[in-house]
């Protein structure tokens, strides 16, 4: 039954998006709904697709989900790790800046994607890459960084 | 013709200024490199370096990018012959005979006439853009919105439907890209939509950032799943070919520049299609079609001047009509239009030297790849040496800088991770990427020819009605999204028979 989540979630969005369309406010000016036509006709078109995606997963319903197959131990584990790295990363960037935020995030990324037995290696490539993006983007292309 | 003589030369000495002339050479060095990595495409690498165009003036940008482009075509080819990985879609061809040639020990010479059949195939398919882009684009000046918007429509559901086995999953991303793009508010009336009062989304959602996310972030996640390359064992051997070589790769190189460069203009069609039917259409051909996937010379040969014609030939629709036909060149697309260059039939006469140059600089580009990817082959082997764990958290990182530079706020940060999640999904359970990415970028476009043409015309039936090019347009999309259904009805039925 793991099959049909997708088809669902689908469908459910595309429920959902032909609501919140046709609570749209309308609009004063021109057509009053304008703003509707188009997001009606990318609803419905999605919701008909959706159910079609269904019915081809339904005949389908008894066969075993292996998609999600390579994302077993050591795969998972990094990828789960890389996107809580990213989402501290995104907390303490402003208030820590660019060079320590990015040197922390890229050590310790490095840590776990390279091995914590190279971190002579990893500890040099976090400081000097950091230091010579953080030069060519603030210095030569000078966008400014926190 | 004297007046376009005179645009040429202009073209070229303006392509020959010392700046525009670096930007070639480092994007073709670096297309080169992406190409050979495997998992790392000319996708990716235009999407994490959108922060460096900022300061550019669009010409040189668009120089640069389109360099990184047909760059990895001839850097693709490395990896495929050496070691057997395509180092993207339009190279798989080349591992048919390349690494058996490779393993023959006549790896130099395979990645010799690869990289002569893609210079050979770069130079023709830019003199096709010289003779093909200004008509089309004097074409399009006839285009109102109704055919816009069924040549967006078209655009999109080709590109759905070569993702063969999975068209409904292909048209679902292409809705959810089109949905992605009503976010914000309304560009004719004002009205907020789906911005749920947050401040940051009345905006709209960045389509770059959506680009780097989905290319970007997911790649590297979804590149995880095999972290460790396999190393190169064979040896270069001879890099010069013999007479026998050049006789047999002729043929094959020349007659397949014309098919890869028409497909390239095809919108959905690309390079991983045009080196492909090159590659089938060479075995058919040949008096000798047990030779092939032994180490065929011309099997190299053809995949590869067809998928640098392809990528030329790519340029037409996005830069004449404002439509892109590949996942590359709507990143392409998409940097322009940040830099506030809108492609389309205009552009031809409004930006003459921008045109020219960028013609020109694909000349110049062309021969400096043919140069680095025989003479340097040595040094570039190297890179293939590259050690991907540590090579992916640079490009995460690369990723977040660009994501910043956009607008100076972390909450992209957010979106990034979001569609980096997106994206890995979606490759997980073979939902197609570009025709997402294709929606995002064109759909507020899109939708504006779409609401004009409701005005100009009384209903839907009279949209499609319109012209002789809306009628052909409509015809064109039934044709696209049932072909794949007829293909494989007319092989059941053969099986059927035999």
């Amino acid at each position: 039954m793991a099959r049909l989540m997708m088809p669902i979630f689908f469908i459910t969005l595309s429920a959902v998006y032909l609501i919140l369309t046709f609570g749209l406010t309308r609009s004063k000016v021109g057509d009053p709904n304008g703003p509707l036509y188009f997001p009606a006709l990318i609803g419905i078109v999605l919701l008909v697709l959706s159910v079609i995606y269904f019915v081809q997963e339904w005949k389908k319903r008894a066969e075993e989900v292996t998609e999600f197959k390579p994302l077993r131990g050591n795969v998972l584990i990094l990828i789960v790790a890389t996107l809580l790295l990213s989402l501290l990363y995104t907390l303490v960037f402003e208030r820590l800046g660019y060079l320590i935020s990015t040197i922390l995030f890229l050590g310790c990324l490095l840590f776990i994607v390279n091995g914590p037995k190279k971190w002579l290696q990893n500890v040099i490539i976090a400081v000097i890459f950091s230091f010579v993006s953080w030069f060519s983007f603030a210095k030569l292309l000078s966008i400014s960084l926190p | 013709m004297g007046i376009e003589m005179q645009y040429f030369m202009e073209g070229l000495s303006s392509a020959l200024q010392p700046i525009n002339l670096l930007w070639v050479l480092v994007g073709g060095f670096l297309g080169t490199i992406v190409g050979m990595l495997p998992g790392i495409g000319p996708a990716t690498a235009i999407a994490i370096l959108i922060p460096i165009t900022f300061g550019m003036n669009p010409t040189s940008a668009l120089i640069l990018m389109a360099a990184i482009y047909y760059g990895a075509m001839y850097g693709g080819s490395r990896s495929s012959i050496l070691l057997n990985t395509p180092g993207d879609g339009s190279a798989i061809a080349a591992t048919f005979d390349g690494y058996p040639m490779a393993r023959n020990g006549m790896a130099g010479q395979a990645l010799t006439i690869s990289a002569i059949a893609s210079f050979i195939g770069g130079i023709l398919g830019t003199i096709g853009f010289i003779i093909l882009a200004k008509p089309l684009a004097e074409f399009a000046l006839k285009f109102g919105p109704a055919e816009y918007f069924l040549l967006f429509l078209f655009a999109l559901s080709a590109t759905v439907s070569l993702s063969k086995d999975h068209m409904v999953k292909g048209f679902i991303a292409m809705m959810l890209g089109l949905m992605l793009s009503t976010v914000g508010i309304d560009r004719q009336t004002g009205v907020h939509r789906f911005t749920f009062d947050i401040p940051q989304l009345s905006e709209g959602i960045d389509f770059l950032v959506v680009i780097i996310g989905v290319y970007a972030v997911s790649e590297v996640l979804y590149n995880y799943l095999n972290l460790d390359w396999i190393k190169n064992k064979n040896k270069l051997g001879r890099l010069w070919i013999t007479k026998e070589q050049w006789k047999r790769s002729k043929w094959p190189i020349f007659r397949n520049v014309p098919i890869g460069f028409l497909i390239g203009v095809l919108p959905g069609a690309g390079g991983a299609i045009a080196s492909m039917l090159s590659y089938t259409m060479e075995r058919q051909l040949s008096k000798e079609p047990e030779r092939f996937g032994k180490g065929a010379i011309e099997g190299v040969a053809a995949p590869e001047s067809s998928n640098n014609a392809a990528s030329v030939g790519a340029f037409i629709p996005m830069l004449t009509m404002g439509v892109p036909g590949s996942g590359t060149t709507a990143v392409i697309l998409g940097a322009l239009i940040m830099l506030g260059i809108r492609p389309g039939p205009l552009l031809f006469e409004h930006n003459p030297d921008m045109v020219w140059t960028f013609i020109n600089s694909m000349l110049v580009g062309n021969i400096f790849l043919i140069i680095i990817n025989i003479l340097l082959i040595g040094l570039l082997v190297k890179i293939l040496d590259t050690p991907p764990r540590i090579l992916y958290p640079l490009i995460l990182i690369l990723a977040f800088i660009g994501t910043y530079t956009l607008s100076y706020s972390v909450i992209d940060f957010f979106i990034l991770i979001i569609f980096g999640i997106i994206g890995l999904l979606m490759k997980l359970l073979h939902f197609p990427i570009a025709p997402l990415i294709l929606a995002v970028i064109v759909g507020s476009e899109m939708e504006q020819n779409f609401r004009k043409s409701l005005i100009a015309y009384d209903g839907v039936l009279d949209i499609l009605l319109a012209s002789p090019i809306t009628v052909t347009l409509c015809i064109l999309t039934i044709l696209s999204i049932i072909y794949p259904f007829m293909l494989s009805w007319l092989k059941n039925l053969k099986t059927h028979q035999a």
